[in-house]
Formats: C-alpha cells, structure tokens, sequence
C-alpha cells in the first residue's frame, strides 16, 4: 500500500481524500494556491505545498509545480479527486513517466472517453446503445430529412463543433425541418467556423442515469448500481439520488452489465461512471463516460456501503476490489443536494466571508464540505460550498429527511442554494418521481 | 546585545500573549516572532542532483529557528525574493562550484541568485531588483514552496 498521498485538488473533495487516507494509516500531502492557504484540506493533510497563485491555471492545473510538489514530499501516488487535472491524458502520462501513481484510469483510458465520437464509437461496438442518428456528418438536406424521417420526429440538429446549446435545433415536425436544418448549419458557421452539423434522435423528457462502476488492475469490474441525476440545471447537477425511482432490479443489471462490458471494452481500471440517457419507456441511451471520482458519489456509497475513494486507493496500489458483483446490494434510498453559494433565483456566484455555519447532523445524515465559520468563499474557483447527503428506508424518507437537514443547515454571509432545494423538495413531481432533465425549466422565465 | 540577552528575551516572550517583538539599541535590531502555523515540512532532498554536496539538514524541523520558516519582514526598502515555483533549492549550479551569491554581495537586478530543481530541470532564479544581499532564507537543498522568501536584498 502507498505511504503517502498527494491530493491535487481543493475543497470538500480534497478533504474526502484525505479523509479516507487517514483511515488507511496513509500521509498526505496537500497543494494548494496562495487564496486557499487557510483552507481545511490544507489544515488536515500531514503536509502541504503551495503552488501558485490563485488563478486555477497557475496552481490547480500546473502540472510541473504538482509533479514537483510530489517529489520534494515523497509521495508515491497522487489523487486527482474530480474536475482540474483529473480528466487530463498528459497529466496522467506525466505522473507515470515521473514515477508516481496516478489513482484513476490510464492516460489511453482517459484519451479515449473524452473523444467524444470515439467514446460513441467505442460504445456501440461494446454493444450499449447509442441515441439513433447519423454515423457522421449530414451535409446535403435531402439526406437528412430521410434519416430524420426513419428516426421519427423530433430531431435534434446539432454542430460538431458544438457546445452552449448554440447550432442546436429540436425540430418537432417535418415541415420545420428544412429551414430548421439550414439554420443550424449557418449557425454553427458562425459561431465555430464550421458549418458541419449531425441528426439525432431527440428525447423530449430525457432522465439523466448514471452506472457507477470500479474496477481493479487484475480486469475484475464491478457495477455499483445507479444514480439518478435528472434534477439539473445548464448541464450543472443540482439533486442527486440513488436508487432510481424508476429503475427495478432487472433494469439495473441490464444497464450495469453494459457498463460493465463497455469498461471491459477499453480495459478500464479504478472508478468510472456511465452516463446514459433514459426515456420514458426506459429505453436508454449512451451518453458520455466520466473517468474520475464524481461529486455525486456519497449517494452510491450510501446505498451500498462501499467507500468509493478507499477502493480506489487501493486498486491502484494493485490490490483486487475487496468485493465481488453479487456481494453489492443496494439498501435504502440516499438523496444529495449540492449546496453553492449562488443567489438562489439567478443562481449568480455569491462569494465571501461565511458568518454562521451549523451543518445538520442526526441520523442519516452527511455533510461533505470544507466550509467553516469565518471561511471566505474565494471567487476563484466554483461556487459549491458542501454536499448535503442523507439515507433512509425509502424515498419517502429520504424526501423528509432532506427536508428536515436543509431546515438544520444555517449559513449565514452569503447567499445559498437552500432555499431553492427545499422548492424542489415540496415539488408534487418532485415527490412523485416524475422527473426529467427538464424539470428545472419551470422555476425559470417560460419564454425559454 | 550579546548571546545571553538574547536568550533570556525569547525566554521571556515563550511565557507571554506577544506574538512578535522588535528591539532596537544601539544600532543593533532584532526581531523575534513565535513559531506556529508552520505547515511545510520540508522532505530530505532527493538524491538525484549533486549528491555530493548534499549536506542532510542538520537542524531539525523542530530545532529550527522560527525566523527561517517566517522570515522577519524586511524593512520597508528592503526587498524580498521569492520562490516563483515549486521545488529544491540550490545555491549553486553545480554541487563543485560555490554559492551564485553570499550575504554582503552586490548583485544587479537580473543576476542568478540560485536554482530550484522542478521536476529535473534546474531553473535559473533571477534577482528582481539591484542591491545587496542581506538574508539568505533557505539552506542548500531544501525543498521550497511557491512564493516562499528565499534572499532579502537591500537596494542601492
């Protein structure tokens, strides 16, 4: 096992780190920039190391001054946690031409699921289902309003190039489509430079479900069942939970499976998740693999039993998981709501001097979170202050359970996202499971 | 001052609130700060460069005086160099050749004042300013953190 860690990465993730170090009799070493010198992972690790400056670019996700830090501590292994270098190929090259042990997937692993055609690729010949629609590039309308037509309506048109919504077009009916198609292609000329657009099926209330899966260097993988995270706002989770209200036991080890053969596909090694999208008559869809830890992962961890971050501490050490596919169960129903410090309306950052702080505690509950009285938020890197996770019988539990830590959870000095949790909480959709990536649409102006 | 008026001072600030104390008599200043806060714990350095003139730290992490972990501010006019990345500290550019820089030497703004070893590249650490030498923070082959003090120049 190593002896000592280092945790690229800040905030409540670094802390879950080290954390589960602690707890193995590993040391760790902290990094952190000149904003985060009073931060908590810095106060809790055995070491640390400042970096840089505050500017992510200069400290978070500068690789020399990371390797370097490694290497003045010692450190065997370093821990990328999520976001910052975590999905990056090169860093993940440079840890293992430097000799330390990168805890996560190969650099090849990592090339590969963030092309995001190859991922696509790579998925259906491991045989998961994509979204149907065209292999490539749709350049003349004619072919494509065929295709559209096999696919059956709606459609989305979207750029290549794409991202941010722009040269994106859902169309709803046939006779939208031309001009549809046309508009698409000049917009993503304008905005990217490049006119190429592709044809897919479009799900009008699609619900975000991801596999957790983990796997060790010996080729054993295993599926940690699912998390719905369909509660979203711009592509930002805002509600996580698991189990699923809508996945049973068989839908579970089909899509669990098919994790598990896409992981095998690529010889993925340590945790991973899948994400696919699902419809309402629970067909489901590959969507893209995330190849890190994720934020949302206490909510499998609670469901299951299995520490997440330990498990791939130890696989990367080369140790065999510590469980087998038929010893995961999933018991009870656990619930996660991020809690950033944004204007709950506009959701605008709101960074600055935490004045009062009482996390809830009771049973079920958990608190990720590197926030403390008289903590000042800096306005340099994202806005979440702590995960707020709980763990109950059943949903219904989990619901009142939340409930009744969101009423606990005081922050005062800046603005949170608390109140907007507890709306969504008393939402009668909400409560009944009727959910979609959709769903947050209705707190916001109709006209988008 | 001589060495027991020194001691029995730190003494005395060990049994007291005071955090910091700054003494001026007859030309001579000194100032004393309480340890504390002191998070980096520097590493043996590696052996990879000039193994032979690695001197192991003698002094303890714990021995060590207070005022190198936490420099004593400069003066006002007094400038003070610090790490601009991560790495091990080295007075000279080879383990044979004598320190870049002393204390008492004028250097030009930039002049090699050291090189820190990062990921196995030796990087040349230019003087910011034209002065003279008067502190020199760090010892030979110990690791430094960004933005750590390594030289207090006084300007000319």
């Amino acid at each position: 096992m190593f002896k000592k860690i280092l945790i690229a990465n800040r905030g409540e993730i670094a802390l879950r780190i080290i954390r589960a170090c602690k707890e193995m009799g590993i040391k760790t070493v902290a990094v952190h920039s000149t904003a985060d010198a009073h931060a908590l992972h810095v106060r809790f690790a055995d070491q640390s190391v400042c970096i840089g400056p505050p500017k992510s670019s200069y400290s978070y996700l500068n690789v020399p001054s990371i390797i370097s830090a490694a290497e003045i501590t010692d450190a065997e292994a370093i821990h990328p946690g999520y976001g910052f270098l975590a999905e990056n190929a090169s860093f993940a090259e440079v840890c293992n031409s430097a000799g330390i042990k990168f805890i996560g997937p190969s650099p090849e692993s990592i090339k590969l699921m963030g092309d995001k055609a190859k991922a696509r690729e790579t998925a259906e010949k491991a045989g998961v289902p994509i979204l149907p629609g065209s292999a490539g590039v749709i350049t003349e309308e004619s072919d494509a309003v065929a295709l559209a037509r096999e696919l059956g309506f709606p459609v989305i048109i979207k750029a290549v190039a794409g991202g941010g919504g722009k040269g994106m077009r859902v169309v709803m009916e046939e006779t939208e489509f031309a001009s549809a198609f046309v508009m698409a292609q000049s917009e993503a000329l304008a905005s990217f430079g490049n006119a190429d657009v592709y044809v897919e099926k479009y799900i009008t209330q699609p619900r975000h479900i991801e596999i957790q899966i983990i796997a060790d260097e010996k080729g054993n993988i295993v599926s940690l069942g699912e998390r719905e995270c369909s509660i979203q706002r711009r592509h930002q989770k805002l509600i996580e939970e698991a189990p699923s209200a809508i996945v049973d036991a068989p839908l579970r080890k089909k899509m669990g499976d098919m994790a598990v053969a896409l992981a095998k596909a690529v010889k993925y090694r340590n945790a991973g998740t899948i994400e696919f999208l699902m419809d309402v008559d629970s067909s489901f869809y590959f969507m893209e693999m995330n190849t890190r830890v994720q934020v949302e992962h206490p909510v499998t961890e609670m469901v299951t039993g299995v520490d997440i971050v330990k498990e791939q501490i130890r696989v990367a050490a080369g140790k065999t998981l510590s469980f087998t596919q038929d010893q995961i169960v999933v018991r009870g129903h656990s619930i996660e709501c991020r809690v950033n410090a944004e204007c709950p309306e506009k959701f605008t950052p709101s960074p600055g001097t935490i004045t009062a702080f009482n996390p809830p505690g009771g049973p079920g509950v958990r608190v990720d979170t590197a926030a403390y009285t008289q903590y000042v938020i800096p306005p340099y890197y994202d806005s979440m202050i702590a995960k707020l996770i709980v763990h109950a019988d059943t949903r219904e539990e989990a619901i009142m359970r939340m409930n009744r830590a969101l009423d606990e959870f005081i922050i005062e000095g800046v603005k949170t996202t608390i109140p907007m949790h507890k709306k969504i909480l008393a939402d009668e959709d909400f409560k009944q499971g009727n959910i979609s990536t959709k769903f947050m649409e209705r707190y916001h102006s109709p006209s988008k | 001052m001589n060495l027991k008026e020194l001691k029995e001072l730190i003494e005395m600030l060990k049994n007291t609130d005071i955090s910091e104390l700054e003494i001026e008599r007859s030309g001579v200043k000194v100032r004393l700060r309480k340890g504390g806060d002191v998070t980096f714990h520097p590493a043996m350095p590696r052996m990879e460069y000039p193994p032979a003139a690695i001197v192991a730290p003698a002094i303890s992490e714990t021995e060590r005086p207070a005022v190198e972990q936490a420099p004593a501010a400069a003066s006002p006019d007094q400038i003070k160099v610090t790490s601009p990345i991560v790495g091990t500290f080295y007075r000279s550019s080879s383990p044979d050749k004598p320190s870049l820089v002393d204390i008492g030497d004028t250097v030009k703004k930039g002049q090699v004042l050291c090189i820190i070893e990062a990921m196995k590249l030796m990087n040349e650490i230019e003087s910011e300013a034209s002065g003279k030498i008067v502190q020199v923070l760090v010892e030979n082959g110990q690791p430094v953190e960004y933005g750590q003090p390594l030289f207090v120049i006084e300007p000319v």
